[in-house]
């Protein structure tokens, strides 16, 4: 009787929590890179250090000076958030991965021990 | 009729979930899945088939272990509307093959919603056995009216709770045993409500917050100026799911700070509300609603940061007022510059104004609120906003004002039971349900500087400081903080001593009092009536007006009353109103306890349960008298500050010596009491003395009669046991015989002063007497002064 309500379980409900784990656990990668913000904002300058100010204030060396230090902040910010974005990327690819083979394997795990029984008489030795 | 199968899947899987989720079964089972992972690797290098079968079995514990932790540990409640699919885990595991109502009672406070009643409640599992019988048979209408229960409270499933509260309903005697424990059936639905509330809060905190992770913050700018001048309240955010307070009770606020904010426009709100509404809750919510990626926000809102300008920080660092305005200037600069700044000027007053604490900044302000280019929160009270509206028009006019209003008592108990968890956890106690009502009762009767909900909150989160039994916070433990922590001294409940006073009033007022019958009788009755509840909660105890000459026993009367009524002679307010002729003494008269402690409000709003005597109350100015008629009428008075002083628990007595006279005549006349007063109070209205309408307002007008030889007589006694009890401590004992009392009364007797010259002549020749006895050596202590007539006579010459 528990050995149905186990079977039932693990190919319904048991699967369909391990989807939904599954799908947190991506959403918590991608939450952890924010890599959709970051993309967002992917030309901004870093941290927002900017000299508009002087800019705002100044004649045409400092609007010049202002230029300058504000592509150089957007260039560093650039750098930065590809970095991050990268290494989320490597991070989603590998819980994806890793997830969806624990996916294909789900119906197969109840059936490990038969398929050891079935290596071990059959004597294959892989 | 709905019945219990206890061989339902369900059951069954509850059943061995409990086995599987024990300890031993667990590390059982940790312990094969190690042992067969371990050996079967291990085998794989020395007989490889032999490993891959025990690595094979090395599933089943895993796969066992993965279904207990989703499945049996909590069995999901089936999709029918039968019992079986309905009952709880804990319910299943404790429910028998056979289970009767008495079998229920005994575990039920084993579960965690049932021991949450059994604790808040008061509905111990002793007491449950006692009103439930071993009668199977009862179990369907028991369980039907458990389903009922489940669908009212909506919970998810019937608990141990909901069991618990089937039982008390489907008892005949219900309403008689709920009554006993001073309950509703509604508060015990309340109290399934409040359990779920608090389990979903829990559930709520197992799950992961989007917060937009590390590198959110790249995009925004450094805020090092913020950091040290302000507090981010988004930050504690970050971790934590759930918001301080009831999301329901503000939401509208909220979701109307979130509109501002994501639409084009004035950049700013203004929380407009009393101290205590919530005005800092509505920001924090607020805070915590922008901070979580899942909840739909514009993403010109998500992740933006308050923060909290610290006033006091921001002018201790700066040396002059110009120095602060470049601080201020850099730091909303920077707030600007960072682009996810929100500035919250929490008493946002002490920036528009100059005063100690306070500097008047709003000429930097302004530009700031009108160009629209940060985003400010502004949170004060209404009066400030309209002196600050008064002020700076302009300013005023370019907020989006928000207006909060104090909670209704149902939303002020549901805040309670919100934040009961947190004083519980920091306090290690347990509040029980009639703490949260009694909490809100007495705060809004005694705690004036608040407003609900914040005044309960305050009264609550003290009362953890006076725990009973341990670690019980019951009613007693608030009535004990109000005491202790804000001054207001409770009455404590009437014992079997205090109930055999109020019957035999009269007797006990007459051992201080002599005559005056009449007014006695009359103040007795309506005392009698204040004590067996039978009396308008909603004005004061009692109203008295005392009218009739000096000296005839009406502040004694007030007194007596405060001694038998208040356990204490000293819990008299008494405000001579002869000090109140002009119309300006009104403002005297409701002074702010700050300024003016002896203020009628103020000496109100510290002794509660008192006597308040308003002396001479002919003598005020008509002013000051349709001030008190509020007081009168209602038992409420609102001082200076507009606060509302409850005058609920006092007895009133006002005195007077108009009509004295008058008095006299109509005794003289032989006229009977009755019509005495009625004469009295029809003249005292058509002479212009007092107005209909105030006269109107006292339950009983009292007449006191002048005294006669015959009534001195008494009254020397009194007097004379007054001196005995002042020589107690050197057990010196004064006697007269009746020839010395003859002579103290011929001599002290005034019909138009009463007892006051009598008491004169007492201390003249009684206590000089005395004084001298001592002094010579004739009394020792233990002495027995005996004073005859022609010691009264030569201490009178």
């Amino acid at each position: 009787m528990l050995a149905v309500s186990f079977l039932q379980w693990w190919y319904s409900r048991g699967w369909g929590i391990y989807f939904l784990g599954f799908r947190d656990r991506l959403r918590n990668t991608a939450d952890f890179f924010s890599i959709g913000l970051l993309l967002k904002t992917l030309f901004e300058p870093f941290r927002q250090i900017s000299a508009n100010e002087r800019a705002a204030n100044g004649g045409l060396d400092a609007a010049l000076v202002a230029f300058f230090d504000r592509l150089l902040s957007r260039v560093i910010g650039f750098i930065v958030r590809v970095v991050v974005i990268i290494g989320g990327i490597v991070c989603l690819t590998g819980t994806l991965v890793i997830g969806l083979i624990i996916s294909v394997l789900w119906p197969l795990i109840p059936l490990a021990p038969v398929a050891g029984i079935i290596l071990c008489t059959m004597g294959v030795a892989f | 009729m709905a019945q219990y199968h206890p061989n339902s899947m369900r059951a069954n899987e509850a059943r061995a979930g409990k086995v599987a989720n024990s300890t031993p079964v667990k590390a059982l089972l940790v312990l094969a899945l190690v042992a067969l992972l371990g050996f079967g690797g291990a085998l794989l290098f020395v007989h490889r088939p032999l490993g891959w079968l025990l690595i094979g079995f090395a599933f089943v514990p895993l796969e066992l272990m993965l279904w207990t932790k989703y499945e049996l540990k909590m069995v999901p409640t089936g999709k029918s509307n039968r019992v079986d699919d309905l009952l709880s885990n804990e319910c299943l595991v404790h429910m028998g093959k056979h289970p009767t109502p008495q079998q229920i009672a005994k575990w039920y406070a084993n579960t965690r919603s049932g021991n949450f009643l059994a604790t808040r409640y008061s509905i111990t599992p002793r007491f449950m056995e006692a009103i439930t019988a071993n009668a199977p048979q009862d179990m369907a209408p028991f369980f039907d009216k458990a389903i009922e229960i489940r669908e009212k409270t909506n919970s998810e499933v019937i608990s141990g709770g909901v069991l618990a509260v089937a039982i008390i309903a489907c008892h005949p005697n219900c309403e008689q045993i709920l009554n006993s424990m001073k309950l509703e059936i509604g508060d015990l639905y309340d109290g399934l409500t409040w359990f779920n509330y608090l389990n979903d809060l829990v559930k709520g905190t197992k799950q992961k917050r989007h917060t937009g992770g590390f590198a959110r913050d790249l995009m925004f700018g450094y805020t090092p100026l913020l950091q040290r001048y302000a507090q981010n309240i988004s930050s504690r955010f970050e971790t934590r799911v759930g918001r301080d307070m009831s999301i329901a009770l503000h939401q509208e606020q909220t979701q109307q700070m979130i509109d501002v904010f994501s639409k084009a426009g004035r950049q700013n709100v203004a929380l407009i509300g009393p101290e205590g509404c919530g005005r800092g809750t509505i920001v924090n919510d607020f805070a915590s609603e922008i901070m979580d990626a899942d909840n739909k926000i514009s993403s010109r809102l998500k992740f933006r940061q308050v923060f909290k300008l610290d006033a006091g920080a921001l002018i201790s660092a700066a040396a002059d007022r110009s120095q602060l305005e470049i601080l201020m200037t850099r730091i909303l600069n920077e707030a600007r510059h960072a682009k996810n700044v929100i500035l919250w000027l929490d008493n946002a007053q002490v920036f528009m104004e100059d005063a100690p604490g306070s500097v008047d900044i709003s000429s930097i302000l302004l530009p700031v609120i009108e160009g629209g280019s940060l985003r400010i929160i502004l949170t004060l009270d209404e009066q400030r906003f309209l002196e600050i509206s008064a002020r700076k028009s302009t300013l005023a006019n370019l907020l989006n004002k928000i207006m909060i209003e104090p909670a209704s008592e149902a939303d002020t108990m549901k805040v309670l039971q919100d934040r009961v968890p947190i004083f519980e956890y920091q306090n290690g106690v347990v509040y029980t349900h009639w703490a949260l009502k009694e909490a809100y009762r007495l705060s809004e009767r005694y705690v004036h500087d608040l407003v609900m909900p914040g005044r309960a909150i305050n009264l609550l989160e003290t009362a953890a400081a006076y725990p009973i039994q341990e670690r019980f916070i019951t009613d007693a433990s608030v009535q004990k903080a109000i005491e202790q922590t804000y001054g207001v001294k409770m009455q404590s409940t009437h014992t079997d001593e205090d109930k055999d006073k109020l019957l035999n009033m009269e007797v006990f007022i007459h051992q201080r009092l002599i005559g005056q019958d009449s007014a006695v009788q009359a103040v007795s009755d309506a005392l009698r009536r204040a004590a067996a509840g039978v009396r308008n909660e909603q004005r004061p105890i009692g109203t008295f007006l005392f009218l009739g000459p000096t000296g005839v026993g009406k502040t004694e009367l007030a007194k007596a009353i405060s001694d038998v009524y208040f356990k204490g002679e000293g819990e008299i307010v008494r405000v001579d109103l002869n000090e109140y002729v002009s119309a300006d003494d009104v403002q005297r008269l409701i002074a702010d306890g700050a300024t003016n402690e002896l203020s009628l409000t103020a000496q109100v709003m510290k002794h509660p349960f008192s006597v308040v005597l308003l002396d001479e109350i002919e003598k005020a100015h008509p002013l000051v008298l349709t001030t008190l008629l509020q007081l009168l009428d209602e038992g409420i008075l609102r001082d200076v500050n507009n606060r509302e002083v409850s005058f609920r628990d006092t007895i009133v007595v006002a005195t007077s010596n108009a009509g004295a006279n008058k008095i006299r005549e109509y005794i003289d006349a032989g006229e009977d009491m009755v019509t005495i007063k009625e004469q009295l109070t029809n003249e005292l209205i058509s002479s212009g003395e007092f107005k209909p309408e105030f006269l109107n307002r006292f339950d009983e007008i009292c007449v006191f009669q002048p005294l006669t030889k015959e009534s001195l007589f008494s009254i020397v006694d009194i007097i004379i046991a007054g001196v005995n009890k002042t020589l107690e401590p050197r057990k010196i004992s004064v006697s007269l015989n009746d020839e010395a009392k003859q002579l103290l009364v011929e001599r002290g007797y005034d019909p138009k002063l009463g007892a006051r010259p009598m008491r004169r002549i007492v201390s003249k020749t009684v206590e000089n007497i005395v004084a001298r006895s001592v002094l010579s050596g004739a009394a020792d202590n233990g002495a027995q002064i005996i004073i005859d007539a022609a010691m009264i006579q030569s201490a009178l010459n």
